[in-house]
């Protein structure tokens, strides 16, 4: 190769790079903007497709339509990102996925990239997970969503990232606007509404599990201490799902060989550690970064369409292992079975209005978060035990957190796999997600004596659910006092949740919503008086 | 001689007063409302029609003008009720093209800001948006804002004359404003049974305002003390006659096409009383803040100056 073809050849890849490196930082401020668009902006539909980057995941897809054992239209995106792995490869990693372009930031910024990355640690693990989320997915155990990038990240920004800048922001513009000088706030203030307008949320929410989701994402960063894109060439079974169709498909990247003698560079700076001694370059894993083209000191590395000059490097499990991974998985189903049923946790589960049925519900669930994000009330909140292991980070209301907006169904829209189906504003009004009690030894009408209807108040039916009826009671000083107290009716109660948010006792609310009676549940049905039910 | 015995003897009863006063927790501010002479009563305007910003205009042309409330260059809050994720229809909020009649009647007189808003019972962006106020306030330009509550706003307020409500968190702005004008939609309430003027200004406050509905008239009275709307219009262009303040069904609503318009707060209100059936002393708020010297409540002695469209 001349001088002359060797800078053109190099001229050509940099600009391959550049591209990429374009294509990275677009689709992360397009997700970061769809991100902020999971919110209600004044219509009653979402504007946007907030929630394409879930409905695109062929992992998830696949793994969700395994479990529901039903094809999920909405997930049938995905299916153009495994027809586009077989040309583009695994460029899906390198070019797109906001992860993936975290994670190359986070190294520049630390300035740790120029370190040899070494041969991935663990090769066959992102195949054995992927393998292991398939069987367990078919065997209605469903993990995909607990590994899944996306998922891991939109659940570290909805519950942890996103509403502790908020905090963060609210404290310095309250610090400023209190205690700085007005000549400050002439800038800090149109500043601050500027936030407020574009990137803050509208409200600060505040969230379970804020802790462990932010810790699983961080663990991704603090992997890449050990080497570069450690999550992505090791563990990341989406990654891997990809890779096993890219390894097959048309794009080949390659050229060096034992002839290159000593110089292994391009070996030495693969940030997925797709090269091998012999310098073939295993599709499986190579993310088309580019490094290696524009590196290359002889320029030999190009784009060759066809099979490699030399073997296959390609990751497989042998039969051991794939038998030795499909028992594993196997055996989950039998061991949740056993657990005991704890039906007090049940009681606790409210899921959002349109929930499927528990077991279909979970199947469906990608714990993307979403749902959680777009919940304007704050009432939506990842699940720990309640539902089980298996439904950690699922959402459910958690009433003193926040209520169900009467007339919001926000989240039935931006749900990607249909686990909380859309409904219709009528349907949604009429839908019933669980049931209000009253604890009459704290609520202040029948502990006290005091006047107080709140709930009444809030509760959102046109036909009000609570009501109140006229009573003697003593209060705390042995007086007799009249009050009105609140009780609900059972065919007017949708559970929303209202009554519990707005309750104005102090700690445990008065009135509180269990998932009783929910329409979802054919079992969990209210007691009925007059007979008319099972009680 | 005889001079300085009357001395002694007011003196004493003073005392004597005041001490009883502070037997019943009366702070000695409210001693003053009490031995005040009632102030002239003042008018209260009655308009009927089909046109609500014309109604709306010509309450306040009744009572001599917005000039009468509104200096040139003021800051003037308008407070609507705009507390529920209701449609116009629904009758839970305030119309917004009464608002929007008051806003234009503000900036006329010459005040250079107008600020809108109310603290939510819903979502805030649902209400102002589903309550139309958005839409409408959005075309009126700069000078009017509809602005969405902020926190940093509250402030702790000493209720000096408060006999059931010592301190509160308070929106800054209510407080601070040249002219406060008060708008809420008359309709029904489980508790208070009417909910008015005075109910309306808990939309100004912050805190725990659930805690507020033991002994709610008397706290809506001491919050009035602090409070004070130069002017109170009350929309009945809609009453919500049952399952308020919320609604949601249009069998509730009753068009009475009627604005009351009055400097008297409780005059406002007693009067707004009497479209529901209601006698002023059924409204406890009413009642209380009457007691407390902050307006009249007798019908009788309130002059009503009437229009019909």
């Amino acid at each position: 190769m001349t001088t002359a073809s060797r800078t053109e050849s190099i001229r050509k890849y940099r600009a391959l790079r550049i591209a990429r490196r374009c294509s990275q930082l677009f689709f992360l401020g397009l997700f970061f903007f769809l991100f902020i668009k999971t919110d209600y902006t004044g219509s009653d539909r979402i504007e946007y497709a907030v929630n394409i980057l879930f409905r695109i995941d062929p992992l998830l897809a696949l793994s969700t339509i395994l479990a529901a054992k039903v094809f999920i239209a909405l997930m049938a995106p995905a299916l153009i990102v495994l027809l586009l792995a077989a040309v583009l490869g695994r460029s899906f990693c390198g070019w797109f996925c906001p992860v993936g372009t975290m994670l190359d930031g986070a190294q520049r910024l630390t300035g740790s990239g120029k370190k040899e990355t070494g041969p991935t640690m663990f090769p066959r693990l992102a195949i054995v997970v992927l393998l292991f989320i398939i069987v367990s997915s078919v065997l209605n155990v469903p993990l995909a969503g607990y590994l899944d990038p996306f998922s891991i990240l939109v659940r570290a920004l909805t519950q942890a990232i996103y509403p502790a800048l908020n905090s963060l922001a609210v404290s310095f513009f309250t610090f400023t606007y209190e205690s700085a000088p007005p000549a400050v706030n002439v800038v800090t203030e149109p500043v601050y509404s500027f936030m407020k307008q574009t990137i803050l949320p509208f409200e600060q929410k505040y969230y379970d599990l804020a802790l462990l989701s932010l810790l699983m994402f961080a663990a991704l960063f603090a992997a890449e201490f050990v080497q570069r894109r450690f999550f992505c060439r090791n563990i990341c079974p989406l990654g891997a799902l990809i890779g096993l169709v890219s390894r097959r498909g048309v794009l080949k990247v390659g050229g060096g060989d034992t002839a290159c003698g000593k110089c292994i560079h391009c070996r030495r700076i693969c940030r997925m550690g797709a090269i091998d001694e012999e310098r073939n370059v295993s599709m499986g894993s190579c993310i088309v970064c580019m490094d290696c083209l524009v590196e290359c000191p002889r320029q030999v590395i190009g784009f060759s369409p066809g099979p490699l000059k030399s073997g296959n490097n390609e990751i497989s499990l042998s039969r051991r292992q794939f038998i030795t991974t499909l028992a594993a998985g196997a055996m989950i189903p039998p061991i949740l079975s056993i657990r005991n049923n704890d039906q007090q946790q049940r009681s606790a589960l409210i899921r959002p209005p349109g929930a499927r049925e528990e077991g279909e519900f979970l199947n469906r669930c990608v714990r993307c978060a979403e749902c959680i994000q777009v919940c304007i009330g704050n009432a939506l909140q990842p699940a720990f035990l309640q539902s089980g292991i298996e439904g950690i980070f699922s959402p459910r209301l958690v009433a003193r957190s926040g209520y169900c907006e009467f007339n919001c169904t926000l989240c039935g829209q931006v749900c990607p796999t249909g686990a909380i189906q859309e409904l219709s504003l009528e349907e949604k009004h009429r839908a019933k997600i669980g049931h209000a009690w009253f604890d009459q030894t704290i609520c202040l009408p029948y502990a006290k004596g005091i006047p107080c209807i709140v709930c009444e108040e809030h509760c959102p039916t046109p036909d009000k659910a609570i009501k109140f009826r006229m009573a003697e009671v003593y209060d705390d000083q042995g007086r007799k006092v009249r009050v009105k107290q609140p009780y609900v009716i059972d065919s007017l109660c949708i559970g929303c949740g209202i009554c519990e948010t707005k309750c104005p006792v102090y700690g445990r609310a008065a009135v509180y919503v269990t998932s009783a009676g929910e329409d979802r549940d054919t079992d969990n049905i209210l007691p009925a008086a007059g007979g008319a039910g099972p009680y | 001689m005889k001079y300085t015995i009357l001395n002694r003897r007011a003196f004493l009863q003073q005392v004597s007063l005041f001490s009883l006063g502070m037997t019943l927790g009366v702070p000695r501010f409210s001693l003053h409302s009490a031995f005040a002479s009632s102030p002239p009563s003042l008018p209260l305007a009655l308009v009927k029609g089909s046109n609500y910003e014309q109604i709306t205009r010509q309450a306040v042309a009744l009572l001599g003008g917005m000039k009468h409330f509104v200096r040139p260059g003021n800051n003037v809050v308008i407070k609507p009720n705009i507390g529920w994720d209701r449609s116009v229809e629904q009758g839970a909020n305030t119309h917004p093209q009464v608002v929007k009649a008051l806003a234009e009647m503000v900036l006329e007189a010459g005040a250079s800001r107008v600020l809108v808003f109310d603290y939510t019972c819903n979502e805030m962006r649902r209400c102002y948006r589903n309550s139309g106020m958005e839409e409408t306030l959005g075309k009126m330009g700069r000078s009017v804002r509809l602005e969405h509550i902020d926190q940093r706003k509250f402030i702790e307020v000493d209720i000096e004359q408060g006999i059931s409500l010592s301190r509160w968190d308070i929106y800054k702005d209510a407080l601070r404003a040249d002219c406060y004008i008060n708008v809420p939609v008359a309709k029904h309430h489980g508790l208070s049974r009417l909910t008015l003027g005075l109910k309306n200004s808990m939309g100004v406050i912050g805190g725990n305002r659930g805690r507020l509905h033991h002994d709610i008239g008397q706290k809506l009275a001491d919050l009035a003390t602090v409070v004070k709307p130069q002017l109170t219009v009350v929309d009945a262009t809609r009453l919500l006659m049952r399952n308020g303040p919320q609604g949601g069904r249009l069998e509730d609503v009753k068009k009475a096409d009627t604005i009351i318009a009055s400097a008297d707060p409780v005059a406002a209100d007693a009067f707004a009383t009497t479209l529901f059936g209601l006698r002023p002393e059924d409204i406890s708020s009413t009642v209380a803040a009457y007691r407390m010297g902050l307006g009249e409540m007798r019908l009788e002695k309130i002059t009503v100056r009437e229009h019909t469209f």
